[in-house]
C-alpha cells in the first residue's frame, strides 16, 4: 500500500506541545502517523539518545561484530584488534554502500563491495584502489574514514552509543531508573547472551510498541488466552494492588508488579543457597511456569531498596525494553511513521544449571518474540491502532492515556528515585509522553538538560 | 511383500530396498502429509494435534544473514534461542489458544495454504523414517495481511501400531528478519 506522504514541514513546538496534555491524559493521534513528527523524531531522540548496541558477549573476540541502529542509521558494532568497542556507521565514505551486509559475522577490515576501500576495525581507510594509478596520489585517506559514533560506553557488559558528542555520560543519561531497568539484567550475577536476536516487523508506529510495555491493563485482555491454554496464570502475575511506577529523568521509566515490602522481608531473611533452590526447584516442578527466582542478596545492594522489590517493566528511553523479569531485552526500531522492528535478546545468569538454561530458554521462546503465547496477539492490537490513526476524522479523536492521573502520591527512596506505588495504571504511558515532547522541542543537548520535565513530586 | 517382510528390509535401510517398495513408502509418506497440511489449512487442530507422538519436538531455529566465511552460525542451534522450541505440551497450547474464543491473534481466523513439496526420504531406522521437504505457507489475514513463509522442513514419522505418526519437526526458514506481524500459524 502507498503511504501518503505529508509535505515538507518541521513541526513547530507549540505543536508538539500540543500533542500531549498531562492535564487531561490525553494524547493526539497525529504522534502515530505524521511523517513530519517522525522525522523530527530521528533528528531529536534517536540521533541525540544513547541507543543499546549489543552485549560484550555477542562480540568476545577482534573482529567480531554485530549490526545494529541508531533510528535509521545503520552502525557495526565491532571489537577492534585492541579489544575496544567501536560504533562505526555502516556506510562507505566514497559512494554510501553498507559495508557489512550480513547482521553479525567476524571480519579482518571492512572492504566496500562496490569500489573496494577497505576499513580497519577502528574505521580507519587504510586501503584504497587506484590510489597512485587513478587518484594520482591526489587523496588524503586519513580524512576519509568511516564516520563513528560520538560516544560509546557500557553498563555491566551492554554497550550503549550515542551519535551526539553533546550527550551527557552514559550514566547520567541512565540515572537510578535507568540503571536500576538495566541492572535487572545482572541481579542475579553476570550474564551472557543467548545465541539467536528474534527479529520481525509490525506494521505499527514505534511509540505504540514502547509505550505498551508499561501496559498492565492489557494483559488480561489480550492475553487472556494463553491464560485459557494453560500457558500462565494472567490473573497471577498482574498482581493488581501492588503495582509501582518508577519515574527516571529524560522519560526512563519502569511500570508493573511490586514485591510488597513484607515479602521481601522474608526473601531479605534467606540465604543465597535457600534462594537458589527455590528458584531451580520452581522451573523443574512445572516447566510452563517462568523462573521468578528471588533475587540474590548481592541485588540489594546492586538495585536498591525500592528496585530490588522491582518485577516491573523498565523503558530505558526512547526505545529499549528490559524484559521477562531481567532475562530478555527487545529494541523497537522505528522504520517509518508505519513501520517498526521487534528484537528479541535473551541472556542467561553464566554458570547456570544446564536443564534450568534449557527450560528458561524454551520459556522464552514460548512467552515472546513473533510466535510467543503472548506477543502474537499484540501485533495487531499496534498495527490497527496505528492504522486508525491515518484516518482524517479518527484521527482527530485523542487517546485516552488518563486511568489513575491525580490518584497517586511519589514517593522518593534515599538513593532519589521517585515511585508511585498503586495499582494498574498509565502514569508510566504519561511519563513517556511528557518526555517525549521534551526531546522534540530541545533544541540540543544544552537545553534539554535545562528544561526536561523534573521527575515528578507530590500528587501525579 | 508382506508387511513383516517390508519390515525386515527397511531395518536394513533405504537402500536395501526395492524400487517398488519406496515408491510405496514413498506414495504413503506424501499422502500423509499432504493429509497433515489439509489439517491445519482447514484450522482442524486438535484433529492435527493428534498426528503427533507424545515425546515429539517442533522447533525452529532463527536464521540469520551471514557472510559465507561464517556460514556455519547461519542457523541457531538447539538449546540456543529459536522462534518454536514446543514439545507435546507446548503444540498441546498453542492448539488450546487457538481454541479459546479469545485467541485474537487468529480471530478473525488466517487463511493459510500450505504447499508440500520435493518430498525426500532421507532414511528409515526401524519403525522411524526421516523426511525431507520444502515448504511455501502463504497465509492471508484480515484484508490487507499476506505473509509467506518458504523453507526446508526436516519432519521424521514413527510407525505406531500401523498409523503413522510425527515425531519431529525442524523448520528452516528462508526468511532471516520474520516479515510478519506474527507467526500465529502452525508450519
Amino acid at each position: 500500500m502507498d503511504l501518503v506522504q505529508e509535505p515538507e514541514r518541521v513541526p513547530g513546538k507549540s505543536e508538539i506541545r500540543s500533542c500531549f496534555d498531562p492535564q487531561s491524559g490525553t494524547l493526539d493521534r497525529k504522534v502515530f502517523a505524521d511523517q513530519a513528527l517522525y522525522d523530527l523524531e530521528m533528528q531529536n531522540i534517536f540521533a541525540r539518545a544513547w541507543n543499546f548496541m549489543c552485549h560484550e558477549s555477542h562480540i568476545p573476540n577482534p573482529g567480531d561484530y554485530f549490526i545494529n541502529y541508531i533510528g535509521e542509521d545503520q552502525v557495526i558494532v565491532v571489537r577492534d584488534k585492541q579489544g575496544e568497542v567501536q560504533v562505526l556507521l555502516n556506510t562507505c565514505r566514497h559512494r554510501g554502500n553498507a559495508l557489512c551486509r550480513a547482521e553479525q559475522g567476524n571480519a579482518k577490515s571492512f572492504v566496500c563491495s562496490y569500489h573496494g576501500w577497505n576499513y580497519d576495525l577502528n574505521g580507519d581507510l587504510i586501503g584504497v584502489p587506484g590510489l597512485s594509478t587513478y587518484y594520482r596520489k591526489d587523496f588524503d585517506k586519513s580524512q576519509w574514514g568511516l564516520a563513528k559514533a560520538a560516544q560509546v560506553d557500557h553498563f555491566h557488559g551492554f554497550y550503549f552509543a550515542t551519535l551526539d558528542p553533546d550527550a551527557p555520560p552514559l550514566h547520567d543519561y541512565l540515572g537510578e531508573v535507568g540503571r536500576i531497568g538495566l541492572g535487572l539484567l545482572v541481579a542475579n550475577g553476570p550474564v551472557e547472551a543467548v545465541d539467536g536476536v528474534q527479529k520481525n516487523v509490525i506494521d505499527c508506529n514505534w511509540k505504540i510498541a514502547v509505550d505498551n510495555l508499561f501496559d498492565w491493563y492489557h494483559v488480561q485482555y489480550s492475553h487472556a488466552s494463553a491464560g485459557i491454554a494453560g500457558f500462565m496464570d494472567i490473573a497471577a502475575i498482574l498482581h493488581p494492588n501492588n503495582q509501582m511506577v518508577m519515574f527516571g529523568e529524560y522519560g526512563h521509566a519502569i511500570g508493573g508488579p511490586v514485591i510488597p515490602e513484607e515479602k521481601q522481608a522474608e526473601i531479605d531473611a534467606m540465604t543465597d543457597e535457600e534462594r537458589l533452590a527455590v528458584a531451580a526447584a520452581g522451573m523443574l516442578k512445572d516447566p510452563t511456569k517462568p523462573v521468578v527466582p528471588p533475587r540474590l542478596s548481592a541485588a540489594r545492594e546492586l538495585l536498591g531498596p525500592t528496585g530490588v522489590r522491582c518485577m516491573g517493566h523498565p523503558n530505558i528511553f526512547p526505545n529499549l525494553w528490559v524484559s521477562t523479569n531481567g532475562t530478555q531485552l527487545s529494541l523497537r526500531l522505528p522504520r517509518g511513521p508505519f513501520e517498526t522492528e521487534i528484537w528479541w535478546f535473551t541472556f542467561m545468569p553464566k554458570g547456570l544449571p544446564e536443564e534450568v538454561r534449557k527450560k528458561q530458554i524454551a520459556f522464552n521462546a514460548h512467552l515472546f518474540g513473533p510466535a510467543g503465547m503472548l506477543e502474537q496477539d499484540d501485533g495487531e492490537n499496534w498495527s490497527q491502532s496505528t492504522r486508525a490513526s491515518r484516518g482524517v476524522v479518527s484521527r482527530g479523536y485523542r487517546h485516552h492515556l488518563a486511568m489513575g492521573l491525580g490518584h497517586d502520591e511519589v514517593m522518593t527512596d534515599a538513593a532519589g528515585a521517585a515511585r508511585v506505588e498503586t495499582t494498574v495504571s498509565e502514569h508510566a504511558q504519561r511519563w513517556l509522553y511528557r518526555n517525549w515532547m521534551d526531546w522534540m522541542t530541545a533544541d540540543d543537548w544544552a537545553d534539554l538538560k535545562a528544561n526536561h520535565s523534573p521527575v515528578p513530586q507530590g500528587r501525579v | 511383500m508382506s508387511q513383516a517382510k517390508a519390515m525386515q528390509a527397511e531395518t536394513a535401510g533405504l537402500d536395501a530396498l526395492s524400487l517398488q517398495r519406496r515408491m510405496e513408502i514413498q506414495f504413503e509418506i506424501e499422502q500423509f502429509l499432504y493429509a497433515e497440511a489439509a489439517m491445519i489449512d482447514g484450522r482442524e487442530y486438535r484433529t492435527w494435534l493428534d498426528l503427533w507422538t507424545e515425546d515429539c519436538s517442533y522447533w525452529m531455529p532463527i536464521r540469520r544473514t551471514v557472510t559465507l566465511s561464517d556460514i556455519d552460525r547461519e542457523f541457531t542451534k538447539r538449546g540456543d534461542m529459536s522462534f518454536y522450541d514446543d514439545d507435546k505440551q507446548s503444540l498441546t497450547m498453542r492448539v488450546a489458544k487457538m481454541e479459546s474464543g479469545s485467541s485474537w491473534s487468529e480471530d478473525p481466523p488466517s487463511r493459510t495454504r500450505h504447499f508440500v513439496n520435493n518430498v525426500r526420504i532421507a532414511e528409515i531406522e526401524g519403525d522411524e523414517i526421516g523426511v525431507e521437504v520444502a515448504f511455501l505457507l502463504y497465509r492471508s489475514r484480515l484484508n490487507t495481511e499476506e505473509s509467506m513463509w518458504a523453507g526446508r522442513r526436516v519432519d521424521r514419522l514413527r510407525r505406531v501400531d500401523g498409523a503413522l505418526k510425527l515425531c519431529g519437526r525442524e523448520i528452516y526458514l528462508d526468511q532471516t528478519l520474520i516479515r510478519a506481524t506474527n507467526m500465529s500459524t502452525l508450519f
